[in-house]
């Protein structure tokens, strides 16, 4: 029976032991291999004293031992935190503090800078290093005073045939750290059961197969990222790894890899578009992904162009419910901008501030309920209760026996029950009694072809409660005329939707994870 | 102008400008020569900013098949793309 993480890959290593698993560069390897690894580095791991439920953090670039160490700590009975790479040192700090992290796995070159910032994270214990530094082998060495292990030594030790699993399905397997809107980022507890429901979940709805040739190009410290890694392994496909900067090179990956399947961002499907995809033909890829934010029109226009065999599906999930809707292919053409409907074994429900279902068409809050709603934010019980709390739409009877993922999205649905982004809960613009989406807006901005990056704020306007400012980014080098912007925007829109002020930007704040940083634009009106 | 106190004037300008909007650079006081895609420093969206730059500051025209490494991977790289763009752009010599 598969109820932790690594039985999923050890599923799949007995079932194609000598089948790829894993490509990163010219690195190839067997699900035998990935498998055997991770028994050796949970061993390591254990001998070096981790103890259950400890928190492991992986703080490695797209890699063969960022994919073994996901899969070791499971194995070892501790909890992963990966940690994206671009992050800088203090947010690191500030993950390990807040997690109480006992391990970092990374490499030395890594470590040497984020040391001055890990001096006062006293949980820290011990540090495991991929890759030699300098040509000499970590073992047995210490850093900051502390014992430094090596990953490739690791990955020699025998494993012996008692090996014995020391957790079950429901106990914390995974925190992924995000930003929210305001404060640090907090790190969201999924539980192995979380994970692999996700996993079977997705699966299903993409139909992903031992046939699938799937490329990552999003981080693991992502959930939709971690997803594909985890429904390659579950279903015994193969994941192939590639960091990259250029469109080319996913262009390069998709076409040499005979890759099927791809998860991407807006900004992945942006590069795309702009960086030659109609220029070449992809016969083996099968489904497209696009998940953490509605894709352009623009682009998604220039994708069905590009791809007229693949299928795309626009999904939406948010990490404290891992993943949550998606629109079926079939329905592109009738509604190219909704979310679609709740993934299998999920219940969404568009909730008013009563607590009650909204008809069609009026705007509430998505509520997530299923077996992906998350255990919470780490060490953050107030927060937790604010997103997780009881489904008010079950018998008093139940109690509060379930709880259900209040995403903070506002969403409306159709007719026909499918879903469509309206907003934050937090950047909801009220103008003149009209409650106005960020989004709907920013797409017509959008629309003028002049723009590649637009958001826009609510600013205090005594008799109209809020006008609109639009924080604007040029396409390209030619000056922007804003008068022209927004006599299309009359053209385009009811006149309490169109924004009154413009500022040309050369680029918008985003956070971390290259969202329109709404907060900061706020601040630089003084709000 | 001169070429040469053109050339000189596009390095530094890229120069000044990967300085102070990749602090990694900064750190490291990347040459002009050092590769600056392999090390990390610029990534995807650095990438884009690195062309929102370039566009602006001299009226360059990126097209997709522009982006690539031998283009971007150092400072050199970029003044020589700069250089290639501006004598091949009609008009553009003065």
């Amino acid at each position: 029976m598969d109820f932790l993480i690594h039985h999923m890959l050890r599923h799949s290593a007995a079932r194609h032991a000598e089948k790829e698993a894993f490509v990163h560069g010219a690195r190839r390897l067997t699900y035998q291999e990935v498998a055997d690894r991770c028994s050796s580095v949970a061993c390591g791991l254990r001998s070096a004293g981790m103890r259950r439920g400890d928190r492991v953090g992986i703080y490695l670039d797209p890699s063969v031992e960022q994919v073994l160490s996901i899969f070791s700590v499971s194995q070892a009975g501790g909890v992963y935190v990966p940690i994206n790479t671009v992050l800088v040192p203090e947010q690191v700090a500030h993950i390990a503090r807040d997690c109480g992290m006992k391990t970092l796995i990374t490499t030395p070159d890594k470590l040497e800078i984020l040391l001055p910032v890990l001096h006062d994270v006293s949980s820290l214990q011990f540090f495991v290093l991929a890759g030699q530094s300098n040509g000499q082998d970590p073992a047995g060495t210490k850093v900051d005073s502390k014992p430094a292990h090596g990953f490739e030594e690791m990955l020699r030790l025998p494993v012996g045939d008692c090996w014995q699993d020391w957790g079950i399905s429901v106990d914390l397997a995974a925190i992924l750290y995000t930003s929210g809107s305001t404060g640090k980022p907090k790190g969201v507890m999924l539980s192995h059961a979380n994970v692999m429901a996700g996993s079977t979940i997705v699966s299903t709805y993409l139909e992903i197969s031992d046939r699938e040739r799937i490329l990552a190009v999003l981080p693991f410290s992502f959930d939709a990222g971690m997803n594909q890694l985890m429904t390659a392994f579950q279903q015994g496909g193969t994941i192939v790894l590639v960091k990259f900067v250029f469109a080319k090179e996913i262009i390069d990956a998709l076409i040499s890899e005979r890759v099927t399947g791809l998860a991407g961002v807006p900004t992945v499907w942006s590069l795309l578009a702009n960086g030659g995809i109609l220029k070449h033909k992809f016969p083996d890829l099968r489904y497209i992904t696009n998940t953490g934010g509605a894709m352009p029109q623009a682009v998604l226009k220039v994708l069905r162009e590009a791809l007229p065999a693949t299928k795309i599906f626009l999904m939406y999930g948010l990490t404290e419910a891992f993943r949550s809707t998606y629109l079926p292919p079939e329905e592109l053409d009738h509604r190219p901008t909704s979310m679609g409907k709740a993934i299998p074994d999920t219940e969404i429900l568009v909730l008013n501030d009563r607590g009650e279902r909204c008809q069609p068409g009026e705007v509430g809050e998505l509520v997530h309920r299923g077996p992906t709603v998350s255990m919470g934010y780490w060490g953050n019980p107030e927060a937790t209760n604010r997103v997780l709390k009881p489904n008010p739409l079950l018998p008093p009877e139940l109690g509060d026996c379930e709880k259900a993922c209040y995403s903070g999205d506002l969403v409306k649905t159709d007719e026909d029950g499918f879903l469509y982004y309206v907003g934050r809960r937090d950047t909801m613009i009220k103008s003149s009694g009209y409650r106005i989406s960020p989004t709907e807006v920013e797409e017509v901005l959008f629309q003028t072809g002049k723009i590649r990056q637009a958001a826009v704020i609510g600013i205090p306007d005594e008799v109209l409660g809020q006008t609109i400012k639009a924080f604007l980014v040029a396409k390209d080098s030619t000056q922007l005329d804003c008068d022209a912007i927004q006599g299309y925007c009359m053209e385009k829109m009811p006149r309490h939707m169109v924004p009154k002020q413009f500022e040309v930007m050369k680029e918008l704040p985003k956070t971390s994870s290259g969202k329109v940083d709404y907060p900061a634009l706020r601040r630089r009106e003084g709000l | 102008m001169n070429d040469v106190a053109e050339n000189k004037n596009a390095t530094e300008q890229i120069r000044e400008f990967v300085l102070q909007k990749f602090p990694l650079a900064r750190k490291r006081k990347v040459a002009d020569s050092d590769n600056l895609l392999e090390s990390g420093i610029i990534d995807s969206l650095g990438v884009l900013d690195l062309v929102a730059f370039l566009q602006q500051e001299f009226a360059v025209a990126v097209a997709d098949e522009d982006l690539t490494p031998e283009n971007f991977q150092n400072i050199e790289c970029m003044v020589r793309f700069v250089e290639r763009s501006l004598e091949l752009q009609p008009g553009s010599v003065e």
